[in-house]
């Protein structure tokens, strides 16, 4: 079959029409009532003039809608680009110009923020009352009858989903029909996630991981439970309640999860139905796997390690999790993981060098970003014709050809399951009228991954109290890019003649007046 | 002002100085659907709200239902307070 989501669910709902494929605190929808829903939804798009290979924006609440709306562009011939909601508006103007957005789906709830932004942009709300005061999708429906005029092929663009890069803006990665498509398969097959498994999912929609949870549950004909994680109580009794098999999460959720502040006694809840819990987006702590397996004594736990430009690239098989703790695991199927030195050449077992992987999950490249798209995406020689995606991340394999992660590419701070730039962070920093220089860099937080943190010279060599210059950036940035912790310099250290800050030694200095030990090892 | 109203306007100042949202905020808007707070900052409401009305709040108080509106969050905190007086 050509490997595309919009195939994957035609097939699914014929065989399983009847079975429920999602479910939320609103309602539930079974692979027909989905099917019917994406292929009315995609109608509706084509008749307000979306063209094939046309960007749609979708900025929603997590639900069953945004599902729809998902599929929806999908099955138009469209390509979905997720808005994160909580983005603030120069990141939106810039996913809408950069991509060449035609429309916004959005909710009642985002609407004001979105509108703000979208310029020219058709805005579509995509859920709600049925009703005829702004474009409605299920006031929409009810007036057309399903056309099945998909046409994509598995090498067509599906998604763009920007992810924040080194330099200035988020950079859009263009993803193929065949990445979702074989990205479900892919993950179906080591996970084991079969017909019976009912997925919980707390993950966003708005990036990769999320939506793989929607393409497995759609090739498998399973089901997807959508909960929102706030509190770990209400998470416990969903997963008990559902009898949820498969839990996808990312470690910032287990320390929610498991926090000790909110006194969970998950003894109380029967968790028995959990067959798996796998993480990605950062190192497991060694509290984190003790936490699961209490929690989920029959549970097996994979911890998973990928790129955003090739979706997912290691897996750490369950049984190994123990012999293993911090190696990011091995080449997930139908890809190959290469540790190459400066020449190109494969290193030797335990000689560190940079992550190059090729394979099913590798993207197109970056939308829009031919400068971008030619450092990240080459070929090597051993691979004519081939694409690969060199991560500049530097990692080594041992002798059982088990992958350690060793630093990053270019520094990004890993904070609350976002990868966040420090030039981003310190473009708003030097926005503030008193401040002169600003440095941004991560320090180790044991909760959330990393704190933002950044030091800053200011104009009359005073520091600027935390507060006052922590209120002026929350209006510029979204949270989790302010900086928790915040460094007052008289001024920087300079690197040779080059005018450019020492970043090392910036970061080395805040590390001793904060009096913290640097991280050896990043993950 | 009702000590509801009073607790209500404490939370408000708090969310706003936490998350810099500087929209209406309406004792009966769900706050999580709305997006003013995520999974982070809700729990640091209620981390918040047990220290600075000195209540105790047991892991069955910490439901979305209790959180997600001021509305009931301040009822939450009062009845405790009244129970724990």
């Amino acid at each position: 079959m050509p490997a595309s989501i919009p195939r994957y669910l035609l097939k699914t709902a014929q065989r399983l029409p009847d079975k429920v494929a999602i479910i939320s605190r609103e309602r539930s929808a079974t692979f027909g009532e989905l099917l019917q829903e994406a292929l009315t939804t995609s109608q509706c798009l084509r008749e307000i003039g979306l063209a094939p290979g046309d960007r749609v924006g979708i900025c929603m609440e997590k639900s069953i809608d945004q599902v729809v709306a998902i599929l929806g562009v999908l099955f138009a011939n469209g390509v979905v680009v997720p808005i994160l909601p909580r983005l603030k508006g120069p990141n939106i103007r810039h996913i809408i110009d950069n991509s060449g957005m035609v429309a916004v789906i959005t909710d009642t709830d985002r609407l004001g923020e979105v509108k703000e932004f979208a310029g020219v942009t058709r805005l579509i709300t995509g859920h709600g009352a049925v009703t005829e005061d702004w474009p409605n999708l299920p006031y929409m429906r009810r007036f057309v009858q399903a056309l099945n005029g998909f046409d994509r092929i598995g090498n067509d663009n599906a998604a763009i989903i920007y992810s924040s890069g080194s330099t200035g803006r988020p950079k859009g990665i263009l993803i193929a029909h065949r990445n979702l498509a074989e990205g479900a398969d892919i993950c179906a097959e080591y996970l084991g996630t079969g017909e019976d498994d009912r997925i919980g999912c707390v993950l966003s929609f708005n990036f990769d991981y999320g939506m793989n949870q929607i393409w497995q549950t759609i090739r498998q004909g399973c089901t997807l439970i959508l909960h929102e994680l706030a509190l770990p109580n209400d998470l416990f009794s969903m997963l008990a309640r559902e009898r949820v098999t498969a839990l996808p999460v990312m470690p910032v959720f287990l320390t929610k999860m498991f926090d000790r502040r909110l006194k969970v006694d998950t003894s109380r809840f029967d968790l028995s139905s959990v067959r798996y819990v796998c993480s990605t987006g950062g190192r497991l702590s060694a509290d984190m796997i003790a936490d699961m397996r209490g929690a989920f004594p029959t549970a097996r736990i994979f911890s998973m390690f990928g790129l955003t430009e090739a979706f997912r690239g290691t897996y750490l098989p369950p049984d190994k999790l123990d012999a293993f703790p911090t190696s990011v695991g091995r080449a997930i199927p139908d890809c190959q993981i290469l540790v190459l030195d400066e020449s190109g050449e494969e290193c030797a077992p335990n000689a560190v060098g940079e992550l190059v992987q090729r394979g099913a999950t590798v993207t197109k490249g970056y939308w829009n970003d031919p400068v971008n798209t030619a450092k990240s995406f080459r070929q090597h020689p051993r691979f004519p014709g081939e694409t690969l995606v060199y991560s500049g991340d530097k990692v080594y394999k041992d002798e059982n050809g088990f992958v350690y992660f060793v630093a990053r590419a270019d520094d990004m701070i890993k904070t609350k399951g976002f990868r966040v730039s420090p030039t981003e962070v310190e473009t708003e920093v030097l926005r503030h009228p008193e401040v002169v220089e600003a440095v941004a860099f991560a320090v180790p937080n044991i909760t959330i991954g990393e704190d933002v943190a950044c030091a800053y010279t200011s104009a009359d060599g005073k520091p600027i109290a935390d507060a006052v210059l922590k209120q002026f950036l929350k209006s510029q940035l979204p949270n989790h890019m302010v900086p928790a912790i915040l460094v007052h310099f008289d001024s920087f250290p300079i690197l040779g003649n080059a005018g450019k800050h020492d970043r090392k030694v910036i970061k080395q200095q805040s590390f001793a007046r904060l009096g913290i030990a640097p991280p050896a090892h990043a993950a | 002002m009702s000590d509801t109203t009073d607790t209500i306007d404490i939370l408000i100042e708090y969310i706003r100085k936490e998350t810099g949202f500087e929209g209406p905020l309406a004792a009966d808007d769900d706050l999580l659907t709305a997006g003013v707070l995520d999974s982070f900052n809700i729990v640091s409401l209620a981390l918040f709200a047990q220290e600075r009305f000195e209540v105790d709040l047991d892991g069955d108080d910490l439901v979305r239902d209790n959180l997600a509106k001021l509305s009931s969050l301040a009822a939450l905190i009062e009845r405790r307070r009244a129970e724990q007086a």
